[in-house]
């Protein structure tokens, strides 16, 4: 089932400080994830899914075990280095959308590819096809605080998207939205995952998220219960 | 170029608070610029009214001559040495001689200083040539304020006291020849001029000098035994110290208005930063490093600087221009100021003066702005992509 591994997770655990001890947030993870995944990491709230996520984003790194993504080891990543790994080859999207308040629908879909130094042209044609995707060429000069919850976050996966990553990172993506507009954005995703073979990682508890899954790992107080 | 973009999009969606902070900003700029233009505008001015009515291009002096000495003035003077007389002939030179006397108009006694010099001289503004007119009276000059001070016009005859090289008194009556407006008051309060032959006759001192005025620009400074050349650095340091005390004092209005500019923008960054964690914290999602972050913030808060240029020249630049074409009228009694200043000053704004106000603001609105910009390395980006950071 697994095509080629991107993501090999090995004896994770993570410790948060709290207070003179600490709190275990992820207890000896194992998991592999390979291309074109439409995976889900699901399980009640302080399961552990967050964390994991972003660990595997490079956000965070592991307290002891090994994370590849990518060929790269996050625990031996420097900043420079988990940066780059972010802007070339990983997408997020996030459960308040985090879209850059000051930037247009078009600028925040152009951020990413800004970073990388694309040239103008090529980036308009990319932004162009990513609010395609999303169904929102109509909207290029709405400012987020003009816009809806759901069209707010189909923004935010054309940010994700618009660079063509290999991985995207989603954090309960439809928290903040009705059915509807979940049921939109989960196509969407899923479309993408067959047209762009971008393999997708969720963390959420919302059922019409996990209807949409092809694979469902289970996490309950920091360990796995089933990949 | 990327930060450089960003910085300028964010600050102007930022809206009214970034033109609050601008428009501060450009107001210490403005004034900043005018107060050192004023300064050097007026230092400019006493300078060369100065060398036009006094100094030349340097003076020599009688190696006894102290000018802030009056006791031993009875004794420093003398006859120039042949390398100094042939200066005088050449026309490059021209000599004064200075005593001390009285004067008695309308029944009060005041005390003067006698200057004779050349009624034929080129060398400094003071209009000698009007002692050449004929009469029974000595002829002398006066200034305005000397004029003003003793109730003196034209014409108004009064008596004169001095004393003669062996030390007794001697009177005569003197006539107002002329009376001259200058903005240099140390030839003018208490000063009396007269032709130079009359007062070595006067005095009994013929051929005598106290000093040698040079002219203008001129190189040509032979050394002359008993004779000291005063140049014009030592002749005008009394100027230089008056501006620097006045820029001193004047410093400290907009020391402030900058100390408010710069907690206004610092402010503003300490805030942004608090308030916009959650886009920071998606900047490094996006692939940004904190470092490029606290560029970004930095060069976000420093552009409030090139903001505030452009704004200064916008609404400076006509208020400036004009002040400097019509000049400003000072207020008052101008010999109360105790230095020579023109009735109306034109201020002087160099491209020097304008670059490196435009470098100090720069940096430091640029220093600020980087200050609160450090609390962002130690930023959790997993917290700050929520929000969560208090
Ligand atoms: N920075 C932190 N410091 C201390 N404890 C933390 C920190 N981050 C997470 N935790 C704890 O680790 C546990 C797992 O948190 P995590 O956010 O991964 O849960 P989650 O499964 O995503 O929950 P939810 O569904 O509510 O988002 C929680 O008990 C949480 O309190
Ligand atoms: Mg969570």
């Amino acid at each position: 089932m697994i095509s080629e591994s991107i993501i090999t997770i090995k004896g994770l655990t993570k410790d948060f400080p709290v207070g003179s001890g600490y709190f275990r947030a992820l207890n000896e993870v194992n998991l592999e994830f390979g291309r074109g995944e439409f995976a889900g990491l699901i399980g009640p709230s302080g399961s552990g899914k967050t964390t994991l996520l972003n660990i595997i984003g490079s956000l965070d790194t592991p307290t002891k075990g090994e994370v590849i993504v990518l060929g790269k080891d996050i625990s031996h990543l420097n900043s420079q280095e988990s940066a780059s790994l972010r802007k070339e080859k990983l997408g997020f999207i996030f459960q308040s959308y985090n879209l850059l308040p000051v930037y247009t629908v078009y600028e925040n879909v152009e951020f990413p590819l800004l970073l990388l130094n694309l040239p103008e042209t090529e980036r308009k044609k990319m932004v162009m096809e990513a609010l395609e995707w999303v169904g929102l060429t109509q909207k290029v000069k709405s400012r987020p605080s003009m816009l809806s919850g759901g069209e707010c976050q189909r923004v935010a996966i054309a940010r994700a998207m618009v660079k063509k990553p290999i991985i995207v990172l989603a954090d309960e993506p439809t928290a903040n939205l009705d059915a509807e507009n979940s049921h939109h954005i989960l196509r969407t995703m899923a479309t993408l995952n067959q047209e762009l073979n971008t393999t997708f990682i969720f963390a959420t508890h919302d059922e019409k998220v996990i209807s949409y899954l092809k694979r469902r790992i289970t996490l309950a107080d920091g360990s796995l219960v089933s990949a | 170029m990327l930060s450089i973009k960003l910085a300028y999009k964010n600050l102007i969606g930022a809206g009214l608070r970034t033109w609050l902070n601008v428009f501060v900003l450009s107001l210490a700029f403005v004034i900043i610029i005018w107060h050192k233009g004023m300064l050097d505008g007026w230092d400019h001015q006493a300078k060369s009214d100065m060398i036009a009515w006094e100094c030349g291009g340097g003076q020599y002096w009688n190696d006894k001559y102290d000018p802030n000495d009056l006791f031993t003035l009875e004794e420093s003077h003398g006859i120039l040495p042949q390398t100094l007389k042939e200066l005088e002939t050449k026309k490059e030179a021209t000599s004064i001689l200075i005593s001390q006397g009285s004067i008695y108009p309308e029944g009060r006694m005041q005390s003067v200083l006698l200057k004779g010099i050349d009624p034929d001289q080129q060398i400094l503004d003071i209009p000698s040539t009007k002692l050449k007119t004929a009469g029974s009276e000595i002829q002398v000059l006066i200034g305005e304020y000397m004029a003003k001070t003793n109730r003196l016009k034209k014409g108004d005859v009064f008596s004169m006291r001095w004393r003669t090289s062996n030390g007794a008194f001697d009177a005569a009556d003197a006539v107002v020849a002329g009376i001259f407006k200058t903005n240099v008051p140390t030839v003018d309060a208490a000063q009396l001029w007269l032709p130079i032959e009359t007062l070595r006759q006067m005095l009994d001192m013929p051929d005598e000098s106290t000093i040698l005025v040079t002219r203008q620009i001129s190189e040509n400074h032979p050394e002359a035994k008993g004779w000291k050349f005063q140049n014009l650095s030592i002749l005008l340091s009394d100027v230089d110290k008056m501006i620097q005390a006045k820029s001193i004092s004047g410093s400290i209005l907009w020391l402030i208005l900058m100390m408010l500019a710069m907690l206004a923008i610092f402010d503003t960054q300490v805030l942004s930063i608090f308030r916009r964690q959650k886009e920071i914290g998606t900047c490094i999602a996006l692939g940004m490093t904190k470092g490029q972050v606290i560029r970004l913030f930095t060069i976000e808060g420093a552009m409030h600087s090139i903001f505030a240029m452009i704004v200064a020249l916008l609404w400076g630049t006509p208020l400036l221009y004009l002040q400097a074409v019509k000049g400003i009228t000072m207020p008052g009694d101008k010999n109360t100021y105790g230095i020579t200043i023109a009735d109306v000053l034109y201020p002087s704004y160099s491209l020097g003066l304008v670059a490196s106000t435009c470098i100090i603001v720069f940096i430091t609105t640029a220093i600020v702005s980087y200050l609160p910009s450090r609390k962002i390395a130690g930023m959790n980006p997993t917290e700050a992509i929520r929000g969560k950071i208090k």
